[in-house]
């Protein structure tokens, strides 16, 4: 009788212990959600339209939201075919040696630390050039969003029934036909997944701005190869600057970069089950 | 070519047959002409990065050889002739700090795959997975802000006042949490942000163990704490390769890691200590390196070791979990 008061008792703390580092584990999302929100609100309810638009100096972040929609657009321009191309044929190879070869460095890829990619697409285009660009930022984004969106397509291509692609063969299509012409439309859903988890990833990424767009808050940007400002950098900045005002301005900035984040994972939530990060 | 063929065998019979090969051979080399391109491009871009930070960091080898990796000194001097660097202080404070990460996120991430899967309701599981998910992809630059305005606040206060004041003379309590920015404080929140990932692969291991291993595990009259414990016996090499993974993560974490970490060169074991990761010196330092003759070959170093380490730890946690996938197969 007594070793079983043990075992239930076992279990019993078991149990709690289980649930407690549970709920240890996801209360941080909570409490930044919350926090974010308590100490970013009145930022922007303060300067309400300003904080948008206007340019550093008139209290807003304008310059560097439409740098990070900049950034997302280029860096996509840039990626999302290259990422389209790899993909499918690491979904079409998946056996050759090539084939393997490609699945391990994608994966390599998403695991990467960003501030290597920084770095690197500093040293090749921003030195060159001499001046920090969007474009430079633009590249080392696309590096970053690349491995996303080839894994998805890939993934999603390999969930179609292997009925669909011998039903195009045997019509006598050609490889590139039945690829692109109907396995890719079939899997669109899946793909655009894998674009906008890489958009929400590249949104949000720091480290690869640090040496590569320079920033830019007082006007709005007009040139790819000029310097460009981006909201994650902006926080960086601002936080490390000792001054209240600044630390408020960061807060409203990320509030808005919460939404950003939030505004392009709803939609990826919505149309699938399960996301890989 | 064909008429060719047709004059040996003689039929109409053969003459699709050859068409088919001779089309497929093309079919195959348009496909191949569009994508490898793309594949090759990528590799070479990757053994691009690679040849960029090492013909950076040459002359750094060339003037301190390899030791530039394991002398602690960081002078910085107008002169060239003083200046001299070692990285060993944020190699130290990038393990250490990563270790800190994956001894939190171990417990964490067990505990969450087990509950999700085994105690949850089916209607509130999804919840679960989403608010992991989200904490996988949240921007590191919030994790960064929140760690500086609550949570450095919040250790400081409640865990590492209270633990050097009765605890300091145990070594590795002994620093005095003056500011809270050190390896501990660094380490805590790395641990918050890879726990999503390190239980995704938990999470998916412990999903794929078969209904029937737990319908015998209560047959045999065993309480859920036992079932479990076995049920994760089996997938230790997941575990472990999640854990690798983690780490991975956690090295390489830049901005968030940054803001918290204190940015002072220190080889300290004390938790409480402020220090470096590589990382975070490259954020740190890159910008002002030109100043200094020497100083960016070392930071290119540093680079290169971080890109060896974690091609390292990202091949080992692929391959071990890639040969659990393929040949345990529970």
């Amino acid at each position: 009788m007594s070793e079983y008061k043990i075992r239930k008792g076992k279990e019993i703390a078991f149990t709690i212990s289980i649930t407690i580092l549970t709920f240890l584990g996801i209360l941080p999302l909570f409490h930044i959600i919350a926090t974010v929100f308590v100490n970013g609100l009145p930022v922007i309810t303060k300067e309400s339209f300003t904080f948008l638009t206007g340019t550093f100096s008139n209290g807003g972040i304008g310059p560097a939201i439409a740098g990070t929609f900049i950034l997302i657009f280029l860096s996509s321009l840039i990626g999302l075919p290259v990422a389209l191309l790899v993909g499918v044929y690491a979904y079409e190879y998946p056996n050759s040696i090539i084939g393997k070869a490609t699945e391990t460095l994608l994966q390599i890829m998403l695991e990467f630390p960003t501030i290597l990619v920084g770095v690197f697409a500093m040293s090749i285009i921003a030195i060159p050039m001499g001046t920090y660009s969007a474009f430079a930022g633009a590249f080392a984004l696309a590096i970053i969003l690349m491995p996303y969106v080839a894994v998805y397509t890939q993934e999603a291509m390999r969930q179609i029934p292997f009925t669909y692609r011998e039903a195009s063969f045997g019509l006598g299509l050609s490889r590139i036909k039945v690829i692109f012409r109907i396995l890719v439309p079939l899997s669109k859903r899946g793909i655009l997944t894998g674009v906008l988890i890489g958009m929400a990833k590249v949104a949000g990424e720091t480290a690869p701005l640090l040496f590569t767009i320079g920033g830019l808050y007082e006007s709005y940007p007009v040139s790819v190869t000029k310097p460009v400002g981006a909201v994650p950098l902006l926080i960086y900045t601002l936080v490390q600057s000792p001054s209240k005002g600044n630390h408020r301005m960061a807060w409203g900035a990320s509030l808005i970069l919460l939404l950003i984040f939030l505004l392009i994972f709803i939609p990826i939530r919505v149309s699938l089950k399960e996301v890989k990060l | 070519m064909f008429r060719f063929f047709t004059l040996f065998t003689g039929g109409r019979k053969m003459k699709p047959c050859f068409n088919k090969i001779f089309k497929s051979v093309r079919r195959i080399d348009t496909f191949q002409i569009i994508t490898l391109p793309a594949v090759i491009f990528v590799f070479l871009l990757f053994v691009l990065m690679l040849f960029v930070y090492f013909y950076n960091a040459l002359p750094a080898f060339i003037r301190e050889g390899l030791a530039v990796y394991f002398k602690n000194i960081w002078q910085a001097s107008e002169e060239p002739g003083k200046e001299y660097y070692g990285l060993i202080a944020a190699i130290w404070g990038t393990v250490y700090t990563s270790m800190i990460a994956i001894l939190i996120a171990l417990p964490i991430s067990i505990a969450y795959s087990v509950f999700v899967i085994d105690y949850v309701p089916k209607k509130l599981k999804n919840i679960f997975i989403i608010v992991s998910d989200m904490m996988a992809g949240l921007p590191t630059i919030i994790y960064g802000i929140w760690g500086v305005f609550a949570l450095v606040p919040f250790l400081q206060k409640y865990i590492m006042t209270p633990l050097y004041k009765n605890l300091s003379f145990i070594p590795i309590f002994s620093y005095p949490p003056v500011t809270g920015y050190s390896y501990f404080s660094a380490g805590v929140l790395l641990g918050i942000m890879v726990t999503p990932f390190a239980s995704a692969v938990i999470r998916e291991a412990y999903q794929m163990i078969p209904f029937t291993y737990r319908e015998a595990a209560i047959s045999l009259g065993l309480t859920r704490y036992e079932a479990t414990k076995i049920l994760l016996g089996y997938i230790k090499p997941a575990i472990f390769s999640g854990m690798i993974l983690a780490f991975g993560r956690a090295v390489g974490e830049t901005v968030a890691v940054s803001l918290i970490i204190g940015n002072t060169f220190n080889l300290s074991p004390s938790l409480f200590a402020p220090g470096y990761t590589i990382s975070s010196l490259i954020a740190n330092q890159f910008g002002n390196a030109y100043i200094y003759r020497h100083m960016l070959p070392v930071l290119y170093a540093g680079g290169l070791s971080l890109f060896i380490i974690g091609l390292i730890v990202n091949i080992v946690g692929l391959y071990l979990l890639r040969r659990w996938q393929e040949n345990v197969r529970i």
